[in-house]
């Protein structure tokens, strides 16, 4: 650049007609390529530089990779010449621009992870993450879950048998892209053990997704433990009695037998009524007992092919005593040549014992009870029906509801006022329904239907012969079961 | 094959006592024994038509005589027919594993002497249908 002015001030002074050989020419050229090589390094110095740094500083907060190093502006010629904020505000925006969403993850998303993490650590629900391979990969504090002898973390939920997690899962593998299952009350442990807790268990699957299997694992055992605790200390009082009951009971039935040839005819009839009250005490004790099994949802019967009469054959000895020692007559009509159903033996046996007891108990001195059966379609009907003092129809609707006893059999009549509500639970369990039709000061009649074996024998079959696939056909209990547990 | 020699292994004396005078008087040959472990014994050295099994039983436990009889590949006690007599409500799995290996599954409570005679008698006929 000092050249060109040079040059320029040199043809100047030609053209003003000033020698060229003189001193005062050559004074002036050596004086101007001084002031234009001063003038050169002033503005290199002062401004080109600075502007090279500027340019270097913005295509970098631009995001490109500059050509040259980043100028540094803290050397003492930013400060002189002034660019030194300029610099540092370009540096400083770039920093902001390129690492914003860094910044507000730090700023904003961390602290919510945090947060996150000390609700999934402080909270009773538990949280289970799993992967295509039924992986465990994360669970919370809370979890229901277990480490098993390779320390591999495992699912500690104890499903019904036929309507388990594992199930469930192998079934959306094989059928769904995304489905939800809830269970309720799921326990961890069996009863009695120190950790035991009780679960609503909601499970999500999302076919390909990182975390197939979402499970939440709510902890509801403040809500199912009081009653478990008192379902056990029922269960536990009724397992006691047992022991009693059966010596009382067999020692009657060995003194009978050895005592027949020397007991006058009203000591016979005393044997009876303590025999009838005997066995009426073991029936409450099964009622409670089986109510208590019921209750806790241990829904799964196991059905064989059956045929009513011989069911009834177990309890005919008892009923037959327990009609004379009241003075009525029972007469039963359950012919072998009815269809065989599928049946539980000794449920279905409880339920006809509930059914003529009642039956004889509200009927009136010398009545007469008649139990008889029908084909229905692809049930039997069994019917038990008396003569007896019959039901007001604003109770009917309650009869079935655990611990109603109208008040008027209170006044009249013993009982516990589950006999009914267990005779529905046994009976919607084998898929059949109950019901009473009933006109007061007449009579009643009590129903209730069994599948015939041959028409579910195949879904007995698919259900390793377990009621439940007879349930699930007959819309009823598991669904309505909460209704009952009052 | 009609029965007549019969093992009660009962710990409760009011039962086990119960149930061997009114065998006795039925015409059974009965022996007693109040624990699991000498039931386990007894019924291996001396051939018994049938064997009656209490669940909760001291030393041994009834599952775990039925184990060792009847667990292996060899049924140890061929000839015996077993009863299970229990007023122990077991879950249900565990009963149908009992049922499997056993003869007949009885709550004590329910069974009466002579309700108890009449099922040994049913042995000695071939039985009903449904019938356990």
């Amino acid at each position: 650049m000092e050249i060109v002015v040079t040059l320029i001030v040199g043809l100047a002074l030609l053209f003003s007609n000033i020698d060229p050989t003189g001193t005062a020419f050559w004074a002036t050229m050596t004086a101007t390529l001084f002031a234009a090589t001063a003038l050169n390094f002033f503005i290199l110095d002062f401004l080109l530089i600075p502007l090279r740094d500027l340019a270097m500083a913005v295509t970098n907060a631009a995001g490109e990779k500059p050509t040259d190093p980043l100028a540094n502006p803290n050397t003492p010629r930013y400060s002189k010449n002034g660019f030194k904020p300029l610099l540092q505000f370009i540096y400083e925006h770039a920093h902001d621009g390129m690492s914003a969403p860094d910044e507000k993850s730090e700023n904003s998303e961390n602290p919510q992870a945090k947060h996150l993490e000390t609700a999934l650590r402080e909270t009773n629900t538990g949280f289970i993450v799993m992967d295509a391979h039924g992986k465990i990969q994360y669970a919370n504090h809370a979890a229901p879950v277990k480490h098993d002898t390779n320390d591999t973390p495992q699912l500690e939920l104890l499903f019904e048998t036929d309507n388990t997690f594992a199930n469930w899962l192998a079934n959306c593998r094989e059928t769904a892209v995304h489905s939800e299952q809830s269970w309720m009350r799921v326990p961890n442990r069996i009863v009695g053990d120190e950790e035991r807790r009780i679960f609503n268990v909601t499970a999500n699957y999302e076919k390909g997704s990182a975390a197939e299997v979402v499970i939440v694992a709510y902890d509801a055992t403040n809500i199912f433990q009081p009653e478990d605790d008192e379902l056990d200390f029922i269960s536990f009082a009724a397992h006691e009695l047992r022991g009693p009951i059966t010596v009382i009971r067999g020692y009657l039935d060995v003194l009978e037998m050895e005592l027949e040839d020397q007991l006058g005819p009203d000591q016979h009839e005393l044997f009876k009524r303590l025999i009838v009250s005997a066995n009426r005490l073991s029936g409450y004790i099964n009622n409670i007992l089986n109510t208590s099994k019921y209750d806790r949802r241990h829904l799964q019967v196991h059905l064989s092919e059956e045929n009513l009469g011989n069911i009834y054959d177990t309890i005919k000895d008892d009923m037959q005593l327990r009609a004379q020692s009241q003075r009525r007559l029972l007469s039963v009509d359950l012919p072998l040549s009815l269809p065989t159903i599928a049946a539980d033996r000794s449920s279905i046996s409880e339920v006809l014992s509930n059914l003529i007891d009642n039956a004889l108990k509200y009927s009136n001195d010398g009545g007469s009870v008649a139990v008889s059966a029908a084909t229905e379609g692809s049930f039997v009907k069994v019917s038990v029906t008396d003569n007896g003092i019959g039901i007001p129809s604003s109770v009917i609707g309650n009869l079935f509801h655990k611990f109603y006893r109208s008040h008027r059999s209170r006044e009249t009549v013993a009982g516990t006022g589950i006999g009914l509500y267990l005779c529905k639970a046994i009976v919607e369990s084998h898929g059949g329904q109950i019901g009473v039709t009933s006109v007061e000061g007449q009579g009643s009649t009590f129903t209730f239907t069994m599948p015939i074996y041959a028409s579910v024998k195949d879904k007995l079959q698919a259900n390793d012969y377990t009621n439940a696939g007879l349930i699930s056909s007959s819309e009823g209990w598991i669904k309505n079961h909460s209704k009952y547990i009052s | 094959m009609a029965i007549k020699s019969i093992l009660v292994i009962e710990d409760d004396r009011f039962i086990g006592e119960m149930y061997v005078r009114s065998l006795k008087h039925e015409g059974y040959d009965v022996d007693w024994v109040v624990d699991g472990h000498d039931g386990l014994v007894a019924v291996t050295s001396k051939p018994y038509d049938l064997m009656m099994l209490d669940i909760m039983l001291p030393e041994m436990r009834g599952p775990e005589i039925l184990k060792a009889l009847r667990g292996g590949k060899v049924d140890k006690i061929p000839n015996t027919r077993i009863i299970v007599m229990t007023n122990f409500d077991q879950d249900d799995e565990s009963r149908m594993a009992m049922q499997h290996d056993v003869d007949a599954y009885l709550i004590k409570a329910e069974i009466t002497p002579r309700k108890l005679i009449e099922v040994i008698k049913g042995f000695d006929t071939p039985a009903p249908v449904g019938a356990q």
